[in-house]
């Protein structure tokens, strides 16, 4: 089967390019949402003391500090993480709540200083990408299989960020913290294809793309279990530590799709590449 | 995979014992051991818990006017009786304010005002608060509170100089260009004698209102004006329990990680043993890590955490190159040896191009953490850098000793 699968590397590269495609169009008519810290704003991890609906929860602060945009991100152990537009001063905040919960955190953004971050965020992302890309010029001085994979790391990092659009993950510090961590990710099992496939000379093509393979795929399996364990803590033992939920969401988009990537379009892009050549 | 004989094992072992890379890791293990149980690891605010506020200056300021700023901030904390008040510029725009209570709200008031005293007779300035020399503790009955200070002889006579004459008239006294109290000029000052006791008094709708405004009025008069106009732009707090429970979910999230990652290996080498050099050398890059931390004395918070998964998690995929360019192809025995030379050269080929763009990629965030400092996305530099270290504690260090172990004692 993996054989008859290596065989059609060509229209098999259509995949993981039409996924990409899809993401483009689903980031574009379903947006992103930009976190509190880039967007400014207030976000409070509350300790309930009386049980409360989540709905009153956002009226009770709605009414009480006449803001708008109120929303409960999550409600669970009679703890809840609330998120409100605008500055809130911590001091109201805290009086309309007595009684009902106390502020276990809380974490407020002015405008000044997300518009700032967004800036950052936006050259932060870019030069990481500039800089990966100069260094995989560098490894294999050789310009197709370099574009190869940087146009994976692009396609990768395209389908993560619409899986943040789609599972309502937030653009925030936290996740472009995964977003680059990701590009290392991504980045390691092509260039461990690459090499494998052009300066390894025993065996055959397929036999060391399959090679290959089973290395890559011991690495993705590998970190997609760990990032799961995270997520799974995150989820059941800390609800609180949304940040940290994200990164683990993030990666693990981005490290499935990663596997339809390298093993699917990169290696594609080398067979077809290599075939050229020969 | 085939064990060697008995003999050729212990011989592997010997030699895996007596090389330079394997004793320098014995060695910086020791060492981390030390530091992290003498120097200890400190802990960034959303672990042991604490507030940090974000301000950020009027305009873009000289080192030495932000010295002004950030020792007049910290004047007023201390004053105000913050304990464990850190104040610290970040660029030369912002500046940042570390606590280690939970009490942004009194704390972001004492801090964002700029605390420009002013005391006007009719239209004439009488006063401003670099005329000012010391303040006494306030005095409270019931709803109504007095702060007395004084003034310098200068201040005084330049005082008495203006009120001349005025007596009955009164004297506006404002903070922050918001008038506070409107005594009375008093006839002998009137008369032109100088006096260099003042106060501003004021009243409250109770006690502990009377008690929290004097207090707030003796630090900024106490601590002087700021020289720009500040303003807040960020708060964040977290409560110590909230902070212990991120620590403890981090600490199951990576048992269970390093559980998961050894399922996977066990199943696709069918080799227990080679579980256990992994997970060494995975500890012993966290080890080295925190080390490196309690050396330099870097703050461990939750995104220095999540650098530290990114570099370990490479680092096991590092592993399984490694594992992978060795094992693979059984070959002939007397070419054995140069063939697994060859192959770890060529697993760290791999790994080093990966390192590197890594590295590259996380160049940009450690460098805005660097030159701009702690605020907006400089937060994100603890986690580049934690990756940059952990990275290169990795490629320089560990990873090298587990490709010296499967050399000597797998193969």
């Amino acid at each position: 089967m993996l054989e008859k699968f290596l065989e059609s590397y060509k229209p098999l590269i259509a995949i993981p390019v039409i996924i990409t495609l899809v993401s483009l169009v689903l980031l574009a008519s379903n947006g992103l949402n930009e976190g509190v810290d880039l967007k400014g704003g207030s976000l409070a991890v509350l300790d309930l003391e009386k049980s409360i609906s989540q709905n009153d929860l956002k009226l009770m602060i709605e009414d009480g500090l006449n803001a708008e945009d109120v929303s409960i991100l999550s409600m669970a152990n009679d703890k809840a993480t609330v998120q409100i537009g605008g500055t809130v001063d911590v001091v109201e905040l805290t009086d309309l709540l007595k009684g009902t919960a106390t502020i276990l955190s809380y974490n407020s953004v002015g405008p000044v200083l997300s518009n700032q971050a967004l800036n950052q965020v936006y050259w932060a992302l870019g030069f990481a990408f500039l800089f990966m890309s100069i260094t995989v010029f560098i490894v294999f001085r050789d310009i197709v299989p370099s574009i190869a994979v940087i146009l994976a790391a692009v396609s990768d990092i395209i389908i993560s960020i619409a899986g943040m659009s789609l599972f309502g993950i937030p653009l925030s510090l936290a996740s472009v913290g995964a977003i680059l961590m990701l590009i290392g990710y991504s980045v390691d099992t092509d260039i461990l294809l690459t090499t494998r496939l052009l300066k390894r000379k025993e065996g055959t093509v397929n036999e060391r793309a399959l090679d290959a393979m089973k290395t890559g795929l011991t690495m993705s399996i590998s970190a997609i279990a760990a990032m799961a364990s995270l997520y799974l803590v995150t989820i059941f033992i800390i609800p609180e530590a949304v940040v940290l939920s994200n990164i683990a969401a993030v990666l693990l988009i981005g490290l499935v799709a990663d596997i339809l990537v390298t093993w699917l379009m990169n290696l594609g892009i080398l067979k077809w590449y290599l075939e050229g050549k020969s | 995979m085939v064990f060697g004989g008995e003999i050729m094992k212990q011989k592997g072992i010997m030699e895996f014992i007596k090389d330079r890379r394997v004793i320098l890791l014995v060695v910086l293990l020791i060492g981390s051991i030390l530091a992290i149980s003498t120097i200890g690891i400190q802990q960034g605010l959303d672990l042991k818990g604490g507030s940090l506020i974000q301000i950020q200056l009027e305009k873009p300021v000289d080192t030495a006017t932000m010295n002004t700023v950030t020792s007049v901030l910290d004047k007023r904390l201390n004053i105000f009786g913050v304990k464990d008040v850190k104040v610290r510029s970040s660029g030369n725009q912002n500046v940042i304010v570390e606590i280690a209570g939970v009490q942004p709200d009194e704390v972001s008031r004492i801090v964002g005002t700029p605390g420009k005293f002013l005391a006007k007779i009719g239209n004439e300035t009488a006063l401003t608060g670099v005329d000012i020399v010391s303040v006494e503790s306030p005095i409270i009955t019931d709803t109504q509170y007095a702060v007395p200070f004084k003034v310098s002889v200068e201040g005084a006579n330049k005082f008495a100089e203006i009120a001349k004459g005025k007596a009955g008239q009164p004297v506006d006294m404002y903070l922050d260009d918001k008038l506070i109290t409107s005594p009375e000029v008093s006839p002998e000052l009137a008369a032109g004698n100088p006096s260099t006791s003042v106060q501003i008094s004021g009243g409250a709708d109770s006690k502990e209102a009377a008690e929290a405004q004097s207090k707030e009025l003796e630090t900024l008069l106490k601590s002087g004006a700021l020289p720009v106009k500040v303003t807040i732009v960020g708060v964040s707090s977290v409560s110590p329990d909230l902070g212990d429970q991120f620590g403890q979910g981090a600490l199951i999230a990576g048992i269970l990680a390093v559980l998961a990652i050894s399922a996977i290996i066990i199943i696709r080498y069918r080799a227990p043993l080679l579980v256990m050099p992994i997970i060494f050398t995975t500890l012993a890059e966290l080890v080295l890590i925190l080390g490196i931390a309690a050396i330099i004395r870097w703050n461990i918070d939750l995104a220095a955490i999540a650098g530290i998964i990114a570099a370990i998690g490479t680092g096991v995929d590092d592993q399984i190159i490694i594992t992978d360019e060795v094992l693979k192809g059984k070959s002939l025995k007397e070419q054995k040896r140069r063939r697994t030379k060859y192959k770890i050269k060529s697993a760290f080929f791999i790994i080093f191009a990966s390192a590197g763009t890594l590295v590259a990629a996380m160049l940009p965030l450690a460098y805005v953490g660097f030159s701009r400092g702690y605020t907006g996305i400089g937060v994100l530099s603890g986690f580049a850098f934690t990756t940059i270290i952990g990275i290169a504690v990795g490629i320089f260090i560990t990873r090298p000793v587990y490709a010296k172990f499967i050399e000597d004692i797998m193969d």
